[in-house]
């Protein structure tokens, strides 16, 4: 049986006047047990690889083999199928007439793993194509509550609109999850990156096609270790406040405040999708009408609910105090969090900046993106960095652009903008 | 060295822990078993910050939610402890609570304004017929102790259980009567005393410690107990109220000697008591005295974060009348007007009151009478001392 918590970290003093309250709450699921075993539904994965032209050779065979990771990774009983994208999409495993799942067992794993052996690198891309046939499949199987995608892709949707990508994006989101990949340089990170965010999944670079093998046996035994399949984070906030935002900080930098769904006039959903036996942390801030000094009142409640049941919740509060020692400390997780959330940006407006042709303003975003990642310890970024500009003083973001770059280096920062290092407690 | 008891120094209200769901709950203080919707630790006191438990003893249901309901937005109080409206915080249960165990009985126990935890503790037992059967029991905790207020509620309890269940509830003629109630009284102490010890930790500082006051009304019969300062007073419609414990404190003593009542309770050493329940207490004995209850009117039990404002009986006679007229006549809520009458004096002390409202079931008949004609009740009959300070009843 799957337990949740929630800890809160804040500085609840304020000073007279003071409105806004930033908590990082941490939210910890442990015994999630794995995927289709918790009685609540069953489990059901859809393989999507990229099989346009672009893939010949070395590509195609790298993601047969990744693909029959994946599937090995699958446990016994959970509805699957395997989808061949290019300019249309294909349903490569089960054949049958009607796009439809199946469970898996020994003889289906056999199958499906000869399938994929029959990919051939041949046509476009039209990533909106593939998504709607995993919408459709996973339609097709209602006892299945945990729902989840592996997409690979290696270049550009060219061969549908975005209007035709965003509205099948769309019509995916909230009926699965996908993890989305992409392999080798000449895919676009913010293109993935939209559907990733959408479908509450992660985003990344493989650089070389012989790490796809071990990339998906990896993201695909993740999936099955979630064993809850859907739970979302409840922000209640008191009557006259405002919801400033909701985000989450670790392991990744997502900001959910747009994905709000009313529970009710005072409380919002924002959907986490799938549970493993792992730690989140969340960064919510509240606007409060101010209170008179001495007064404490509740901010928020941050809640977990799976289904319509809350299962924890941490409690975000609000004391008006004139002692300044209290109210201008900045709780530490805020303060690293907030940093980590304001790095994410500058890399990726450095980045959009250069690949406009702004070297001015990449120039300076990326220099506050060093200053940042120095300040909050986050090295992995810093070294990403490096590859990009040449760094004269972290401490001042005192930096200048490369002249030769790696676009492989420009991607790696661009993908792994988003991810956090954690607060040290 | 501190002991390994969660209740070892900490803030005695500790959420309930809940257990695999749908297992049993235990007390977040001792560990000992909860019913789902306890307020209160049945074994240590310990507020549970669980909302009134929906059955048990018949409470008004404008009373069960009082204590639930938003003081500042008038919603719902959450079982967090705030508004789930407004998100203001709302007094724990154990800061603020009531009793009422039967319409003509009522209690407010209150944290007051200066002191940063509520020590007091008050419990009830009524049979449902107005003026038939009552206990009223309050415990001062003694705040320079530890786990005063755990120990306190778990007296008050204890020593209520007691008495419900031994008194004579009519039975016997009246000597016998008050001299079972008596009896009753000592071992109701014995019990508080026990309770106290029970809930004190081992270690450094000061072992719990509290006062003890019970009455007992047994009809017409009412039979006064107590240890240390809190008090008992009759105050009768008509007519003198009365006082009828004497201070087990510092000041009672300089009183005896002579030394004025307003001069000896505003003393720097006023509320020194003399004695009281806890396991370095030289003697816990209840002092009883015996009255017969003539005429309508109001027991009332209280601890010193009332009188302190109203020690004298007929200052404390008129107090009642105004508050009455404004609150009414239901007893819990004269009860809660007296509390917050306090409150507004300066809320310097933990406030409890308890009354009881006797002597109507005769009078039913002429409840329009405002003036009763029996003249005899504006000559108040002396209380009986039931025993000697020594405490021995059956001497």
């Amino acid at each position: 049986m799957a337990t949740f918590s929630a800890d809160v970290y804040q500085n609840e003093f304020l000073p007279d006047g003071g409105t806004d309250v930033h908590a990082i709450v941490t939210v910890t699921c442990s015994g999630a047990g794995e995927a289709g075993q918790s009685g609540s539904g069953d489990a059901a994965e859809v393989v999507i690889v990229d099989t346009s032209g672009s893939m010949s050779g070395e590509n195609i065979a790298a993601a047969q083999r990744a693909a029959r990771a994946a599937l090995d990774q699958v446990l016994d009983g959970v509805w699957f199928a395997v989808v061949a994208g290019s300019h249309e999409a294909r349903l490569a495993y089960p054949q049958g007439l009607e796009p439809e799942m199946v469970r898996m067992d020994q003889r289906t794993r056999a199958e499906a793993k000869a399938a994929v052996t029959g990919f051939r690198a041949d046509g476009g891309t039209a990533m909106g194509t593939w998504l709607m046939l995993a919408t459709r499949l996973f339609a097709g199987v209602p006892s299945a509550t945990q729902r989840h995608a592996i997409l690979l892709t290696d270049g550009i949707n060219q061969h549908e609109s975005p209007e035709q990508l965003g509205a099948a994006i769309e019509a995916a989101r909230g009926r699965f999850q996908c993890d989305c990949r992409g392999v080798g340089s000449a895919w676009q990170v913010a293109e993935v990156r939209m559907i990733a965010t959408a479908l509450l999944g992660s985003v990344d670079l493989i650089a070389k096609p012989d790490q796809m093998a071990a990339d998906f046996g990896r993201i695909m035994q993740q999936s099955m270790g979630r064993g809850v399949a859907d739970a979302s984070l409840r922000v209640w906030a008191p009557q006259g406040a405002k919801v400033l935002f909701a985000r989450q900080v670790s392991p990744t930098v997502e900001d959910l405040t747009t994905r709000r769904q009313e529970v009710n006039a005072l409380t919002g959903a924002y959907p986490t999708g799938a549970w493993g036996d792992e730690s989140r942390d969340y960064h919510v801030a509240v606007r409060l009408p101010a209170k008179a000094v001495g007064q404490e009142q509740l901010a928020s409640r941050v809640q977990v609910a799976v289904g319509d049941v809350v299962v924890a919740q941490g409690l975000v509060k609000a004391m008006w105090s004139n002692d300044d020692t209290l109210t201008t400390r900045i709780d530490p997780a805020v303060a690293h969090y907030t940093g980590q959330a304001e790095l994410a940006e500058a890399i990726q407006d450095g980045l959009a900046a250069k690949a406009a042709g702004d070297t001015d303003t990449a120039t300076v975003k990326l220099g506050r993106a060093v200053q940042l990642a120095a300040q909050t310890g986050n090295d992995e970024a810093t070294t990403r960095l490096r590859k990009i500009v040449e760094i004269d003083d972290a401490g001042t973001g005192t930096v200048r652009l490369r002249r030769s770059i790696d676009k492989l280096d420009e991607m790696a920062l661009d993908t792994a903008s988003t991810k956090t290092t954690r607060v040290k407690k | 060295m501190t002991g390994p008891g969660v209740g070892g120094s900490g803030q005695p209200v500790s959420a309930v822990v809940e257990g695999e769901a749908g297992g049993p709950l235990s007390c977040g203080s001792c560990a000992s078993p909860v019913a789902r919707g306890e307020r209160f630790c049945e074994a240590c006191g310990a507020d549970l910050g669980q909302p009134a438990p929906a059955a048990g003893p018949p409470v008004p249901p404008e009373v069960a939610t009082t204590s639930r309901t938003c003081r500042e937005c008038g919603g719902d109080v959450g079982a967090d402890g705030y508004c789930t409206r407004c998100g203001a915080s709302a007094p724990s249960l154990r800061d603020h609570f009531t009793e009422q165990p039967a319409g003509w009985v009522g209690a407010v126990c209150d944290r007051g304004i200066r002191h940063a935890r509520n020590e007091d503790a008050v419990a009830l037992g009524a049979g449902s017929e107005p003026g038939s059967h009552a206990v009223l029991v309050v415990c001062d905790g003694v705040s320079s102790s530890t786990d005063s207020d755990v120990a306190s509620l778990a007296a008050a309890r204890a020593a209520r259980d007691v008495l419900a269940v031994s008194s004579p509830q009519g039975v016997g003629t009246a000597t016998t009567r008050v001299a079972a109630s008596a009896r009753a009284l000592v071992a109701a102490a014995d019990a508080a005393n026990a309770a106290v010890i029970a809930h004190t930790t081992s270690g450094p500082g000061n072992p719990a410690s509290c006062t003890f006051v019970a009455a007992v009304v047994d009809g017409p019969l009412l039979v006064v107990g107590w240890v240390g300062d809190s008090r008992a007073y009759w105050v009768p419609d008509a007519g003198d109220a009365q006082l009828l414990t004497v201070d087990d404190s510092f000041a009672a003593e300089e009183i005896a000697h002579g030394v004025p009542r307003a001069v000896a309770e505003s003393g720097p050493q006023a509320h020194a008591i003399t004695r009281w329940l806890g396991i370095d207490a030289p003697d816990h004995t209840p002092r009883t005295v015996s009255l017969d209850l003539d005429g309508p009117g109001w027991v009332m039990v209280c601890s010193d974060g009332l009188w302190n404002y109203c020690s004298e009986p007929h200052d404390l006679a008129a107090l009642v009348a105004t508050t009455g007229r404004a609150s009414g006549p239901e007893p819990l809520r004269l009860a809660g007007a007296l509390v917050d009458w306090a409150n507004a004096q300066g809320g310097q002390d933990n406030i409890t009151v308890a009354v009881a409202r006797v002597g109507l079931t005769r009078q039913v008949a002429t409840a329009h009478s405002t003036q009763p004609t029996d003249t005899s009740a504006s000559q108040p009959k002396p209380p009986r001392e039931e025993a000697g300070p020594d405490g021995n009843v059956l001497s």
